[in-house]
Order: structure tokens, then C-alpha cells, then sequence
């Protein structure tokens, strides 16, 4: 919706004002003339003015409405200058050139806001004017027709106007039903073509009567004033866009019923009127307009009912479509939840299916180990105990994946120690980095402590320690840094195979695997770093990896300190 | 209270391994292949020691520790839990059953050898 404040209309309806109320105040004569047309003329060129400072994309209606209102002004001229001129004038010629310009404006702002489409809103301008019709021939053309002592010319004029009224009434209501609602510029258009119109029909009840000066003259000169005003209000660049309401609502309101009632029951209200004051009633007009009134309402009336049947069937059909969609969800979550408990069910059937052989050949294996064996007869024991372990640590990975996707990774945090828990998984770890003659250092001082589940940081630490004694060749060196500086943070760097900038953005995703450890067939899942990465993160922490200078990596494990 | 330790396992070749290991310590050793079967010889030996695997059908391994610390006379009996289960809940659910130690399979054989004297020695006392 468009704001209101403006300050060039604001000025222009307050100055405007004061002059009507001017006009007036000043006696009959020259004087009230000028002021009259001076309102006229600067209507006019405001509404060019406007028309300049907003830009409108389509400036045509608004050149149309400036020349109009100009005719109109012109037109007051010579008609204070010849003062009450015989009719047909001069100024007639102007007066009744200045209305089908303003119609065609109206029209073309009908169009550019895609007006003409919305049948529906038509049919009850073309209603509402089919009314306003058989008032303005039965108390105003008919009178005229009817003038005892007219000329022909002076007659035809004289009923030119009130034709006028009906053309500029029917743009009006056309314009009315399309246009942007609501916005300033709408209803100060609106407001100044209603003024002109009943000041256009209290002259054209009694023209005779009429005297410049009179009262009717405030219903035009306020319509030249409501008439710049909404040229220079911003908000009349939103006339001519399409108006975006929506297309297929049925729009009923009781201000429709009440204006299709009362065209409806305008013949009738006529008959009334005319047989109150005495007067014969007009029956053809009165019957022409009941059958084309009735006529239009009736067709207005099945084109409401046919949209409502059309709507209630596209509901009919919405809500099949979700019921259907409903169905299918059940389904498949009946589904999901069934495949849910497969993998439950394979992941216990795992859990302790192939453990207890595991239990089996690691605990004979072992046994077989403490008993005197032949040299190449220990060997393969001891490759069959290393395979089994290698086995076993596969398992309780996936079991870990498997667990961690179904999101029961359970934590039992207590107040842990970091450098405590370093330093155990370090010793873990001793035995295989001896056997590849590796320096194994942890560098820490003072406590770090964290809030952690015991257990699955050691498995932290403990993938990170086994990563590096497994991809440092012999020799290398693994130092294990524990610090408190703000968090609990771990570095665990190796001098080994290391890996590229690249590289190091993909280490923690599952099975993913470096080509350096492909080509140099270390052995692995791809799986241990993306375990690591997962328990730093369910303890709010991160984990992050990076290539070390002069080869070799560093991961480096934060996590939050306790308070 | 006698110096029996009391293994059950439903799988032969586990329970061959555990009882072969604590054979070697010089643990009078009775063994059991279901819950029932345990339940009977725990009463009938009372054992400073028994090792219970959790998984058995029939009465299982927790079943038959609640058994056990249900008898006023099994009362000085230290249990030893064995599972294949990894599940933190397990774990918990063994140590609120009474259970003095709990060991995961795949064990290494020493390991269990080890916990085992740890409740031993703590049982004659």
C-alpha cells in the first residue's frame, strides 16, 4: 500500500482549498471569474506537471486527462467572456470535446492494468451504468427531448451532455472495478470524476437556473484540484501496472450484492418516483432497462455460481490429491521404519555374530601363543592374531558408523583429564611404534580438563596416534602436544606420507582415502579419521588436519574446556 | 564357600577357551551351557568366582547374577559378565544386576585370566 504523505499534493490540496473557499468569498464578477479559471488552467498543467516529476511507464492517459481538463478550462474562459453564452457555443464545442478524452484515459489505464480481462468485474460496471442510464433518460434526456421552444442544434447539445456524463460514468465504473485499490492516486481520481459527475448532473437537472457562482461550481473546481492532485501523487505510477489481486477468487462482497440489488430495482424506484410526482410513466425505457439489467444480473449470477462450482471441484480434487499423498507417507514410513529395523537388526546380528568366532580364534591364537612352537609355526600365529585384530577393529568401525547414522551414539561424559587420556593412549600405542623404531613423544604440563565420555575420546586419541604410527615410516618421529588455551586443544604431528592442502579438506569423510596410502598400500578403511571427526563433534569440539612443514601431517583436536 | 570357579557359556568353543586358560591358573574349574544349568551348579558349589556369558538362552547371563544375589547363601559369590554386546547399555544394565566385573568379547584370554584372581582373591576375604 502506498503512503499518503507528499508534500507537493499536500500543498497543492491545501493552497487549492483555500482558493475554492476564496472563490466563494469574493463578490460575482470578474474577479471570482479569474479565480475560477486560474484553478481550471493550473489543473491542468499539474496534471502535465505530475506527469513529468513520476514518470508513469505509460504517460498517454495522462497527456489525455491534462488536454481534457485544459478543454474544460478554455471552455470556462470563453464562457466568462461571453458571460452565459446561447447554446450552442464556442465553449460547448470544448466542454463536450474535453469528456471523451477523459474516457478514453480511463480506458487506456484500464487496459494497461489488464482490466478488460476480468469479465466478471465489467459485467458490473456495464450493470451499474445500465442503471445510471435509465435515471439520466428518464429525468434528464427525456426532459430535454421533450423542451418545448429548442432549436434542433441547441437541443442536440443540450443532450449531448448528459450522454457525456453516461460515457465518462461507464469509464468511471470500468475504471473502478480494475483498477489498483486503494492506493491515493485512486481514490483521488475516483473522488474527483464522482465530483464532476454530480456537479455535471445538479446543472443538467436545471440548466436555465444556473449562474456562474452557484454552488455546483465547488463539485468542478474540486475535481480540477482532486484531478491534479492525483497526477502529482507518486502512487499514481501504480495505476497503469496490472493489478495483482488474486485471479481465481471469487469475489462477492456485500457492496457487489448491494450495488447489483439496487440496479436491479432501479426501474422499479423510477415507476415509483415518477408516479409520486404525478407523472406518466416511462414504460418502454422502463421495460428496455429492467430486461437488459435483469438480463446481465441473471448471466452476473450463473457466472458466481459456476466459479464456486469450479472452485469447490478444484478442492474436490486438492483434497484427494492430499489424501492420496497422506497414504503414500504412511506407506512409506511404514517402510522406513521396517528398513530401520533391518539394519538394527543386522547391526546386533553383526555385534554378536562375529564376535563370538572373533572371541574364538583371537583367545585360541593367543592360547596357542603361550605354548612352544616352531619358529614359522609362531609367525603365522602371529599374523593370524594380527589379522584378527585388524578384523575386529573393522567391525566395531562399522558398528560405529552404523550406530553414529542411526543416531544412537550415546555419550557418557564425565571430567576427564586430556593430557591423562594422551598420555594413555600413548602407552597404547608404544609397543607398534617401537617395532618401527618411531620416537613417541607427548609434550604436555598441567591438566586440560574436558567434560567427555571417557571411552570414545580414547578412541579419539587413539585413531589419531594409530593414523600416525601406521603412515610414519620407521625411524619418523610422533609428537603429541596437549594445550589449554581457551580450549582443550590436541595435536597429534608425524613426520610421515602426509598429504596434499587438497587433501586434507576430504581426510574426515567415510572411506575416503589418500592416494598416497592407495599407492603405498597401507593398510586401511578410510574409516578412523571419520570416527575421529564424529566424536569431536558430538562434543561440540572440531577436528581439524593439516600438511606439515618438511612433510609429514598434523591433526590438531579441539574441544570444549571445562569450567 | 568353596574354590570353585563356575564358567557358563553357550558356546562350546568359548567355554572350551575360558575353561582351558583358568585350568592353567589351577582353578577348580565346573562348567555350565545354559542359564538353568548354571543356576543349579551355583547352588550346588557355591563358587568363589563365577563367569557368566550374558547371551545364553533360557535364563541368561543376568538373569542367573540376579539368581545368584536373590540367594542369602550365593551372597559372597563374585560375578564376572561376559558379552559380545558393546552397547553402553548392556554394561549398565549388568552393574545395576549386581555384577562385580564386566568383560567384552573378543577378550584376550590373559585379560579374563587376570580379573578373574582380582575376584578371587576378593571373594575368600
Amino acid at each position: 500500500m502506498s503512503s499518503w504523505r507528499d508534500k507537493p499534493t499536500e500543498l497543492l490540496l491545501a493552497s487549492g482549498g483555500v482558493l475554492v473557499v476564496v472563490y466563494f468569498l469574493v463578490p460575482r464578477g470578474n474577479a471570482q471569474s479569474v479565480i475560477y479559471d486560474v484553478i481550471g488552467v493550473t489543473s491542468a498543467v499539474l496534471i502535465a506537471v505530475g506527469m513529468r516529476r513520476n514518470a508513469p511507464s505509460l504517460r498517454a492517459p495522462w497527456l489525455l486527462f491534462a488536454l481534457g481538463n485544459l478543454f474544460f478550462a478554455v471552455a470556462d474562459i470563453i464562457f466568462n467572456i461571453i458571460v452565459n453564452p446561447p447554446v450552442p457555443s464556442v465553449a460547448d464545442a470544448f466542454y463536450l470535446a474535453g469528456y471523451p478524452l477523459l474516457v478514453l484515459a480511463l480506458l487506456l489505464l484500464l487496459f494497461a492494468a489488464g482490466g478488460h480481462r476480468r469479465i466478471a468485474a465489467l459485467g458490473d460496471a456495464a450493470i451499474v451504468t445500465s442503471g445510471f442510464v435509465l435515471l439520466q433518460w428518464v429525468f434528464v434526456l427525456d426532459g430535454i427531448i421533450d423542451m418545448p421552444g429548442l432549436g434542433a442544434g441547441e437541443r442536440a447539445v443540450t443532450a449531448a451532455y448528459p450522454l457525456m456524463d453516461i460515457v465518462l460514468l461507464a469509464g468511471l465504473a470500468g475504471f473502478f472495478v480494475t483498477a489498483a485499490w486503494r492506493t491515493p492516486a485512486f481514490l483521488l481520481l475516483v473522488t474527483s470524476i464522482v465530483f464532476l459527475l454530480i456537479a455535471d448532473e445538479a446543472y443538467g437537472v436545471g440548466p436555465n437556473s444556473y449562474r456562474s457562482g452557484d454552488w455546483v461550481d465547488a463539485g468542478w473546481l474540486l475535481s480540477y484540484l482532486l484531478w491534479a492532485a492525483t497526477a502529482l501523487h507518486p502512487s499514481m505510477r501504480e495505476l497503469s501496472s496490472p493489478a495483482h489481486r488474486p485471479q481465481r477468487r471469487l469475489n462477492v462482497g456485500s457492496g457487489r450484492i448491494a450495488m447489483l440489488m439496487g440496479a436491479l430495482l432501479a426501474p422499479a424506484a423510477v415507476l415509483l418516483i415518477q408516479s409520486l410526482r404525478g407523472v406518466g410513466a416511462p414504460v418502454a425505457a422502463v421495460v428496455a432497462a429492467s430486461a437488459v439489467i435483469s438480463v446481465m444480473v441473471v448471466l452476473r449470477l450463473v457466472g458466481i455460481l459456476r466459479a464456486l462450482e469450479r472452485i469447490r471441484t478444484r478442492e474436490r480434487l486438492a483434497r484427494a490429491d492430499s489424501e492420496q499423498a497422506q497414504r503414500l507417507l504412511e506407506a512409506q514410513n511404514v517402510r522406513l521404519l521396517e528398513a530401520d529395523r533391518m539394519k538394527d537388526e543386522f547391526v546386533a546380528l553383526i555385534s554378536h555374530d562375529l564376535r563370538t568366532p572373533l572371541t574364538s580364534i583371537m583367545g585360541y591364537v593367543e592360547l596357542s601363543l603361550d605354548e612352544k612352537l616352531g619358529d614359522d609355526a609362531r609367525s603365522f600365529l602371529e599374523v593370524v592374531s594380527r589379522s584378527s585384530n585388524r578384523l575386529l577393529r573393522l567391525v566395531d568401525d562399522l558398528l560405529f558408523v552404523a550406530r553414529l547414522q542411526s543416531g544412537r551414539l550415546d555419550l557418557t561424559p564425565s571430567r576427564l583429564d586430556l593430557n591423562e587420556v594422551a598420555r594413555q593412549a600413548a602407552e597404547e600405542a608404544r609397543g607398534r611404534a617401537d617395532a618401527k623404531d618411531l620416537e613417541l613423544v607427548v609434550d604436555a604440563n598441567g591438566p586440560v580438563p574436558v567434560d567427555a565420555d571417557r571411552g570414545r575420546v580414547f578412541q579419539l586419541l587413539d585413531n589419531l596416534i594409530s593414523n600416525a604410527v601406521k603412515f610414519t615410516p620407521d625411524g619418523g618421529t610422533i609428537e603429541i602436544r596437549v594445550r589449554a588455551n581457551g580450549d582443550a586443544c590436541l595435536e597429534v604431528c608425524d613426520t610421515g606420507i602426509g598429504f596434499t592442502a587438497a587433501e586434507a579438506a576430504r581426510v574426515f569423510e567415510r572411506f575416503y582415502r589418500t592416494d598416497r596410502a592407495v599407492e603405498r598400500q597401507v593398510p586401511g578403511t578410510g574409516l578412523g579419521l571419520f570416527i575421529a571427526a564424529a566424536i569431536a563433534d558430538a562434543h561440540g569440539g572440531r577436528i581439524s588436519a593439516h600438511p606439515r612443514e618438511g612433510g609429514g601431517a598434523v591433526f590438531k583436536v579441539e574441544l570444549p574446556l571445562a569450567k | 564357600m568353596s574354590d570353585i570357579v563356575l564358567v557358563a557359556d553357550d558356546d562350546d568353543d568359548i567355554l572350551l577357551l575360558v575353561t582351558t586358560r583358568l585350568t592353567r591358573d589351577g582353578y577348580d574349574i565346573v562348567s555350565a551351557r545354559n542359564g538353568v544349568e548354571a543356576l543349579a551348579l551355583a547352588q550346588e558349589h557355591r563358587p568363589r568366582v563365577a563367569v557368566l556369558d550374558v547371551g545364553m538362552p533360557g535364563l541368561d547371563g543376568i538373569e542367573v547374577l540376579a539368581a545368584i544375589r536373590a540367594d542369602a547363601e550365593l551372597k559372597r559369590t563374585r560375578v564376572l559378565l561376559l558379552t559380545a554386546k558393546a552397547q553402553e547399555s548392556d554394561v549398565r544394565r549388568g552393574y545395576e544386576a549386581g555384577a562385580d566385573a564386566y568383560v567384552k568379547k573378543p577378550f584376550s584370554p590373559a585379560e579374563l585370566a587376570d580379573r578373574v584372581r582380582d575376584l578371587y582373591e576378593l571373594g575368600g576375604g
